[in-house]
């Protein structure tokens, strides 16, 4: 009954805000995102990806993960698998999943090998519940090809600032590039400003760098250290390099004693 | 929900979104020659107008020097310096034919195991050879000459060569040569980890002389250095053709490029997502990927990239070395080098496409010798084997000829930069 109940709510997750069943309580944050209950009623999954679609190739896909009293789940463990059920076979290649913060988990390299029927099996696991669901896609095609050196974003729609808080507000953070305006292959440094979220300078933490290109689904080609706080709570991040223009994501992860929180900034080099 | 999510995911929309319909819309627009104002800042992105000066070399103080550089182009056609007297630099690298020899494999006292590399603005490039295991212009000139199966030569032999025939020139250069006995130089002695014998005839070596050999290596490499650096690409047809579209000159515009180039060029800036990989005025972003290039059965495998980073880490020439003339500040790209070898697995650096045309065969051990083949390549790669950068797919025949059709503009002369 249940099972049935939950594939009802499937089919009809596209037009609904939210469902109740028994105490539990999901709802979708984001129209845009396909939205699934796993099967024993854990966890929500909505997967938000381009135009819905997967395509033939390598694709990145978020998930975002809620549990029944629509909480956001973190620290859970994600499996991921691509799996042809007609062929009754999957890929050898297998998804990367980083996890975002906030509920958010990140799965890159999910390989579509051919065109086709394809399933996406998700299984969830947090302390110790486990959970599993499938995203089935009909009819995967060959992707159409896009440019992106010619698609730089209007100003305005993404979120270029210099200072931002990290994801759980522990830290407020403020980036200067050394080589301005940003450009693309050029390696250069930044200096890093930490405050805690009421505006006190936080010296001696660990602060470890990683970027990436979303679109891509390829990170940096160096590898960039913090190398020295070169005054009060001002890091000097050293070996920064863009390989191509576009949208960057940039991650620091700080850490103070026991507190730690990762700030994410949006860039785009020319 | 945290805002951060929130916002994260409206940027994938955001940008995603005009990213997917672009390439569909602007499809063939009436005029051909007409381009957006984006368009024409990717055009200019790739046109020679874009290429900076000169960077400076801060590993070797005598890059910019004239008299070096003069020096080093007699070193580079220099065959005494080989084992069989036969082997110059421009054996496989002659200068006019795109310092490039057109075989599949070089041959110099035997045959290589990759493809000769066109020497083209190479004072730009951040790493040396397709797997970058050089981080200088002047520490990899110093390769060649100490390969087996390149000039066969040893540094002591090239340091006795010096000593012999260049003396004065040397010398006004780089100060007083040390005086050395016979018994100093062996001429066998190279730090060569597959040749015993040699190995130990210059492990043997005390460590004064040994150092004093490796300095004037360096400065022989130095020199070369300062040579190689001067040689840049001049205005190919396409070069031209963004010319007078940036200056608004449409009627000369026309007649620079065909109808089926420009289409080319609208396929290799578009749909086809060359620019990934071979953007900017030299059309290479300088990096190391895996496109799956099949590697020929009677070649050692070879992982390219993901082997060539502990080579130049461990160099004995490298930014960080003696040897070098760089504060460790400028060695920021030795520092900070992603030493990822899983990303790197069987990758290559990736070629500058200026005049391609003129040197076949393609790729790092010369798999393809048309660039119809290489064309062919990208188009039938299975998906599973296309990175994300790679989007070649969908072209039909028409279109594969007008890319290649395009690729044919990117020809034009070689000349040596004059400061
Ligand atoms: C036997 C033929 C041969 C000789 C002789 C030779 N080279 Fe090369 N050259 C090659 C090959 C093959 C490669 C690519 C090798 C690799 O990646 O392992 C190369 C690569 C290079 C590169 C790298 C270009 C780039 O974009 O990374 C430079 C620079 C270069 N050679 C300069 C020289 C100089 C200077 C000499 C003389 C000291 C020399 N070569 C002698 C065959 C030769
Ligand atoms: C993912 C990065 C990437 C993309 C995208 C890419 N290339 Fe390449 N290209 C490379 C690399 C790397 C090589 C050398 C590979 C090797 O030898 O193993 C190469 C080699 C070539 C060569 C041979 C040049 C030579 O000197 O051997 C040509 C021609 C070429 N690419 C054209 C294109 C065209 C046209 C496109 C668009 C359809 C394209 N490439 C897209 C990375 C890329």
């Amino acid at each position: 009954m249940k099972l049935l109940f939950s594939a009802f709510l499937i089919v009809l997750m596209p037009f609904m805000v939210s469902a109740d069943t028994d105490h539990s309580k999901f709802t979708q944050h984001y129209k845009e995102s396909l939205f699934k209950i796993t099967e024993n009623g854990h966890f929500s999954v909505e997967m938000v990806l381009k135009e819905k679609v997967l395509q033939v190739g390598k694709n990145a896909i978020n998930l975002i993960l809620h549990d029944n009293k629509d909480r956001d789940v973190v620290g859970a463990t994600l499996t991921v698998i691509p799996w042809m059920p007609d062929m009754g076979h999957g890929v050898s290649e297998q998804p990367v999943i980083e996890e975002k913060g906030g509920g958010l988990y990140k799965v890159k390299n999910v390989v579509i090998s051919m065109s086709g029927r394809w399933e996406l099996r998700i299984t969830v696991a947090r302390d110790a519940t486990e959970d599993t669901t499938v995203f089935e896609f009909k009819d995967i095609k060959k992707g159409k090809g896009h440019h992106h050196a010619m698609s730089a974003p209007a100003a305005g729609d993404i979120d270029l600032s210099v200072t931002r808080l990290s994801h759980k507000k522990l830290f407020s953070v403020t980036y200067e590039s050394l080589l301005d305006p940003l450009r693309i292959n050029r390696i250069h440094s930044w200096k890093l400003t930490v405050k805690t979220a009421d505006g006190q300078p936080v010296t001696g933490a660990t602060v470890t760098v990683d970027g990436d290109m979303p679109e891509h689904g390829h990170g940096l080609p160096t590898q960039p250290e913090v190398t020295q706080e070169v005054g009060q709570g001002v890091y000097l991040v050293e070996g920064l390099k863009f390989s191509m223009p576009g949208w960057w994501v940039m991650d620091f992860h700080i850490q103070k004693n026991d507190q730690e929180d990762t700030v994410t900034f949006n860039i785009q080099p020319k | 929900m945290k805002r951060t999510v929130r916002q994260y995911l409206l940027h994938f929309f955001f940008i995603l979104l005009p990213v997917m319909t672009y390439g569909t819309e602007r499809a063939w627009s009436s005029d051909l020659h007409t381009w957006t104002v984006e368009e024409i800042g990717v055009l200019r992105s790739l046109s020679i107008d874009s290429l900076p000066p000169l960077p400076k070399d801060p590993t070797n103080k005598y890059a910019d020097n004239k008299k070096a550089a003069i020096l080093g182009n007699i070193f580079f056609t220099d065959s005494r310096f080989s084992g069989n007297l036969k082997v110059s630099c421009a054996t496989c690298h002659p200068a006019n034919r795109n310092f490039a020899d057109n075989l599949p494999l070089a041959h110099g006292m035997g045959t290589t195991n990759r493809r000769t590399m066109p020497l083209i603005g190479v004072a730009y490039n951040t790493w040396f050879f397709w797997d970058g295991r050089k981080d200088s212009a002047w520490s990899q000139a110093l390769g060649p000459f100490e390969s087996p199966v390149e000039h066969g030569f040893t540094r002591t032999r090239c340091a006795q060569i010096i000593i012999d025939h260049y003396k004065d020139d040397y010398e006004a250069l780089f100060g007083p040569l040390p005086v050395f006995s016979k018994r100093d130089l062996p001429a066998l002695a190279k730090p060569a980890i597959d040749e015993p014998v040699s190995l130990k005839a210059w492990i043997t070596m005390p460590p004064d002389v040994k150092d004093a050999v490796n300095r004037i290596y360096a400065n022989m490499g130095k020199a070369i250095a300062a040579f190689m650096r001067t040689i840049i690409p001049a205005p190919s047809r396409f070069d031209h053709y963004v010319r007078a579209i940036v200056e608004k000159d449409q009627k000369s515009a026309i007649k620079i490029l065909s109808s089926d180039e420009v289409k080319g060029l609208r396929l290799f800036i578009g749909k086809a997502q060359c620019l990934n990989c071979h953007t900017g005025p030299l059309f290479t972003n300088g990096d190391f990927h895996n496109i799956s290039i099949p590697q020929p059965a009677d070649l050692p495998a070879d992982q390219g990239r993901a082997d060539g980073i502990a080579k130049v880490l461990a160099d004995e020439f490298n930014c960080l070395s003696v040897y070098s003339d760089a504060p460790r500040s400028d060695c920021g790209e030795l520092r900070f080098i992603d030493t990822d070898t899983d990303k790197y697995a069987g990758a290559f650096k990736t070629p500058t496409l200026r005049n391609v045309a003129e040197r076949a065969p393609y790729m790092h051990a010369g798999q393809f010798s048309t660039l119809h083949e290489v064309l062919e390549f990208y188009k039938n790669l299975p998906p599973g084997q296309r990175s994300p950068e790679l989007g070649h797919f969908d072209l039909n025949d028409r279109e594969m000829h007008q890319l290649e059709s395009f690729l044919r503009t990117l020809s034009g002369p070689l000349i040596f930069a004059s400061d």
